[in-house]
């Protein structure tokens, strides 16, 4: 089917809206773009600025897969809109391994645990864990659990989820002891967690 | 029993399968760089949505796209007067086997609330959703039938009164009856008869990763897909045949991918849309779903109505077995054949019996589609008869694990599939639960845990519950697993197989079996997947197989490289073939210190060229059972009837466990599931009007981290199987099987009240307090 010669209507999403002009701080790099005025801070990050890490789960803020920190603090980017992110500091996923590429505690023990699955859930359960640990560095498991109940993950059971936040909680609490070194060895850890439960 | 294939010794000690290396699809996953269908974008890419109907049965009268096309930025707008009308397979297995032919792409008609009806391509997602709300649509309204009571009844309006070969009745195909022995015989031997109704609601899978497509043509009209599914090469068939293309001119592609538990075996009307936009428009089009449009439109666990009745001697011998299970199928046939299939078959096994009589229907309705979904019919048959097991423990007094293990499946027994049992893993995982649990078999005083003491309105309880699962979907299809493996000039490896990873760990368990079989690290062996035009034909992921079967078919493929290999090392070692060994990456003559490592094996040397060194592997399986037992403690509040889990421990027996960790989870993320459907999910549906009331992340209630309560997975390795890598077995659909009779038995066992259905929601509780209230103050 072709297109009817009818008058154009008027439309609240115009096929060309007037984008406006954002600057903020991603991932510690000052950045400067257009945005619509209505395109959420979510489909900005992952198609305006290609950092597609965080996750589109529900688009209405119910399942917390696109956890973003603004400021520090944990928010669905779904729920913001990219105009809003304005002279604030924005973390994302791609930002959380350190400037050589040295990865994160906890994506280290995500790894090492096996707490990512499918791992659609996985960069906003991380940016979460990163706001939780950074607002209680040694939560109880009810803390942990708490702090993440606002993402869904429908893999894992949670179980090795929590697990990993618990041992980066300890590793930091202990200094080196934490045992950081084969963890974050691109080579397995073959006596990991599990096979003693046989 | 499968014969032993040669090299797949059972009690083989193993280096790399039976240990959580880190898994290889990982890194990306936590860095942010795995990419998902919904992360592509091509230049020039076009947005497509769906509009979905607001009636649940009713032919379209009128459909007028011309106030949507006039919108600016719309590019294109599809009815059912636009896309070639071809009936096809909502799932696109292979042809005749569990599935049924009975879908367009659009119809005239419409046979659940939410239906696609037209599809619009805009310059972005908000034009396109604009432009939806321009399409008018008018519709003939016919009765809604949401039940499959409704459209059983006599005179009820046929959903696919159009389909030539539809049964009536409503029926997707004739109904499915399994006889044996003499069930009259057996009930007239019985000391005791129990009968019951049972009612499971509709969960569903609510994957992570809504679905998504991105479709684009070349200038020589192939078509590029990608999409998020389980089964690419069905998806390529599927595609080729409704839109009329030669095989070679389709090419699917599925990167990460996440989560499907089943359901994104099918297609959903959207797919070709999405195709027939991109070449209409001649751009790319990317159609991504929004989370509402997953339950409207995706596929959910078939609600279900078992009315089942077994006879026992005093002794707990189960003399007979009858039972009658209703799927509603929705609004098409999806899965639903096999679904009704295998779920009525499961219950010819599981608890012996000698005289079994089953039928099982499933039903159209004008409800969303069900399809498959882990656990494929078999969730809801023996969630009917774990909990009628329990009943009839109780009434014989005896242990209801006590029970359950006199009537286990055992060695040689004839499995659902037609196959003998292979070992006593049943038994071996209700014995071990016990023993972990601290579960005795005597009766009397109380042979289950110690009960907590109640604690104001708190009351607690300990239940369990059993199953089995086949791992591949014989004999309702005839499946088969290809591998490829290269052996690389540097002694790396690469592994081609046509397999997906849902986000289980497959690619992980299958480059450990084949660097076992090369006898390399496993980091030297990378994997390739997820491209039809690269891969080998696979079937796709489903069916608890990728271990079992793509497993097999890779320790297959492996073991051609590996001889060729080792013929290239004797030459080089100037030695037998015969007698040389390969581990960590060195080929030694057996019992000396003449080694080479596979890096210098493979090295180009004077007179001799790089090699090429490629194996094929094929494996066409027949059936191997999976078995569980779950133990689990509750506490109920009786004021407020609110259910929480205390603690899982589920024993699960798959053969030879490949990846630990990975098995673990998918056991917990399974048990997560299955407490989710035993307690609080339900995909709810309007009876009069058919439409969802609760399409949301909110409104439908899945656990989260603070409902989850400890898991202590247990993994035996007592009944290998042959027909598997070093006896593995599949474990993907097990761990929601059990689960949720063994909440219910606890429940009971908390507070004496009898729940046959799910999910048992607070309010339910409630009220079967007042009523158990009620009868003990009128007796």
């Amino acid at each position: 089917m072709t297109r009817a010669a009818l008058p154009a209507l008027a439309s609240s999403a115009p096929a060309a809206p007037a984008l406006r002009s954002v600057q903020c701080t991603i991932n510690g790099e000052p950045v400067a773009f257009g945005v619509a005025p209505f395109r959420t801070l979510l489909d900005a990050l992952r198609h305006e600025l290609g950092l597609t890490g965080t996750k589109k789960g529900c688009d209405v803020g119910d399942c917390g897969a696109c956890t973003v920190l603004v400021d520090g603090a944990p928010v669905n980017a779904c729920l913001m809109l990219a105009v809003e992110a304005g002279g604030r500091v924005i973390e994302t996923v791609e930002g959380l391994a350190g400037p050589s590429g040295e990865l994160h505690p906890l994506q280290r023990n995500f790894m090492r645990c096996g707490a990512a699955q499918c791992g659609f859930c996985t960069p906003g359960i991380l940016m979460m864990s990163k706001a939780l640990l950074a607002e209680n560095p040694s939560p109880t498991e009810a803390e942990i659990r708490f702090g993440l109940a606002g993402n869904i993950c429908r893999c894992t059971g949670y179980t090795k989820i929590v697990e990993a936040v618990a041992l980066t909680a300890a590793e930091a609490a202990g200094g080196a002891a934490g045992d950081t070194s084969a963890a974050g060895r691109p080579r397995a850890a073959r006596p990991a967690p599990g096979k003693g439960t046989r | 029993m499968t014969a032993v294939l040669p090299g797949n010794a059972l009690d083989a000690k193993l280096d790399i399968v039976g240990t959580s290396v880190r898994r290889n699809d990982v890194a990306e996953k936590v860095s942010g760089s795995a990419r998902y269908t919904a992360d592509l974008r091509l230049p020039g890419t076009l947005f497509a949505r769906v509009k979905r109907s607001t009636v649940a049965h009713a032919h379209i009268r009128r459909i007028d796209t011309r106030r949507a096309l006039a919108l600016p930025g719309v590019k294109a707008v599809l009815t059912h007067e636009d896309v070639p009308r071809v009936l096809h397979y909502g799932s696109p297995m292979p042809r005749a086997a569990s599935c049924t032919k009975d879908q367009y792409i659009l119809d005239r008609k419409v046979r659940y609330w939410g239906e696609a009806v037209a599809a619009v391509a805009a310059v972005s997602e908000e034009v396109a959703e604009e432009a939806l709300a321009l399409i008018d649509v008018e519709y003939d309204e016919l009765p809604v039938m949401t039940s499959t009571d409704a459209a059983e009844a006599p005179g009820a309006v046929q959903i696919h009164g159009d389909r030539e070969d539809a049964p009536p009745g409503n029926l997707v195909v004739p109904p499915i009856r399994v006889s044996r022995g003499d069930v009259e015989r057996g009930f007239a031997e019985a000391d005791l008869v129990v009968e019951g109704e049972y009612e499971g609601g509709r969960p569903t899978p609510a994957y992570m990763e809504p679905n998504a497509c991105l479709c684009h043509w070349d200038e020589h009209g192939k078509l590029t897909v990608h999409i998020s599914t389980q089964t690419a090469f069905m998806v390529r068939g599927a595609m080729a045949e409704v839109l009329g293309l030669p095989l070679n001119q389709v090419r699917v592609q599925v990167d990460h991918f996440g989560g499907g538990f089943g359901a994104k075996q099918d297609l959903f009307q959207s797919e070709f849309l999405c195709a027939l936009l991109a070449r209409q428009t001649r751009r790319p089009v990317m159609m991504e779903w929004t989370r509402k449009e997953t339950f409207l439109g995706g596929r959910s666990r078939h609600p279900v109505k078992v009315w089942l009745k077994q006879g026992f001697r005093r002794d707990g011998t189960i003399t007979a077995r009858q039972a009658r299970l209703v799927y509603n199928s929705g609004a098409y046939g999806s899965h639903g054949p096999g679904v009704t299939a295998v779920g009525t078959t499961s219950l010819t096994s599981l608890y012996r019996c000698e005289n079994v009589l089953l039928e099982g229907r499933c039903v159209y309705t004008n409800a969303p589609i069900a399809g498959a979904y882990r656990g494929y019919g078999v969730v809801q048959a023996y969630y009917a008869l774990d909990i009628q097991m329990d009943e009839a423990a109780e009434k014989l007094g005896l242990d209801p694990a006590a029970l359950k293990l006199k009537n286990a499946v055992r060695e040689g027994d004839i499995a659902p599939s037609g196959h003998p049992i292979v070992g006593h893993g049943l038994e071996d995982c209700i014995r071990r639960g016990m023993q972990e649990v601290g579960w005795s078999a005597e009766p009397r005083p109380r042979s289950r845990p110690p009960k907590q003491a109640p604690q104001g309105p708190l009351r607690f309880g300990w239940g369990m519950g059993c199953e089995m699962h086949g791992s591949s979907a014989y004999p309702g299809i005839k499946e088969q697993g290809n591998a490829l493996v290269k052996i690389h000039e540097d002694g790396t490896a690469t592994l081609y197989t046509g397999t997906a990873g849902l986000g289980t760990g497959a690619h992980t368990a299958l480059a450990q079996i084949v660097a076992e079989e090369l006898g390399l690290e496993f980091e030297a062996v990378s994997v390739v997947h997820g491209d039809t035009d690269v891969v080998p034909w696979d079937i796709g992921a489903f069916a608890s197989h990728t271990t079992y079967m793509g497993g097999m078919a890779a320790k297959l493929a492996a073991a051609e490289a590996r001889r060729q290999l080792l013929q290239r090392a004797a030459d080089k070692l100037e030695a037998a073939a015969g007698d040389l060994e390969v581990r960590a990456g060195v080929v030694r003559v057996a019992g000396t210190d003449r080694a080479i490592t596979v890096r210098d094996a493979m090295l180009p040397g004077r007179g001799l060229p790089s090699p090429h060194i490629v194996g094929q592997g094929t494996y066409t399986p027949t059936k191997s059972y999976s078995f569980a037992a779950h133990f689990v403690e509750v506490q109920v509040d009786t004021e407020t009837g609110q259910v929480d889990v205390l603690q899982v421990v589920p024993v699960h027996e798959v053969g030879r466990v490949v990846h630990p960790v990975a098995a673990q989870g998918q056991v917990e993320g399974g048990v997560q599931q299955g407490i989710g459907h035993t307690l609080t999910e339900n995909h709810e549906i309007d009876p009069v009007t058919g439409r969802s009331l609760n399409a949301s992340f909110v409104d439908y209630k899945m656990p989260l981290a603070m409902d989850m309560p400890p898991i202590r997975t247990i993994l035996l390795e007592t009944a290998p199987d042959p027909g598997g890598p070093w006896g593995a077995k599949g474990i993907g659909e097990d761990p929601i099987i059990a689960i949720g009779p063994a909440i219910a038995n606890a429940i009971h066992d908390a507070i004496g009240v009898r729940f046959r259905h799910y999910p048992i929601t607070p309010e339910q509780v409630l009220q079967g307090l007042r009523e158990a209230k009620g009868e003990g103050s009128a007796a």
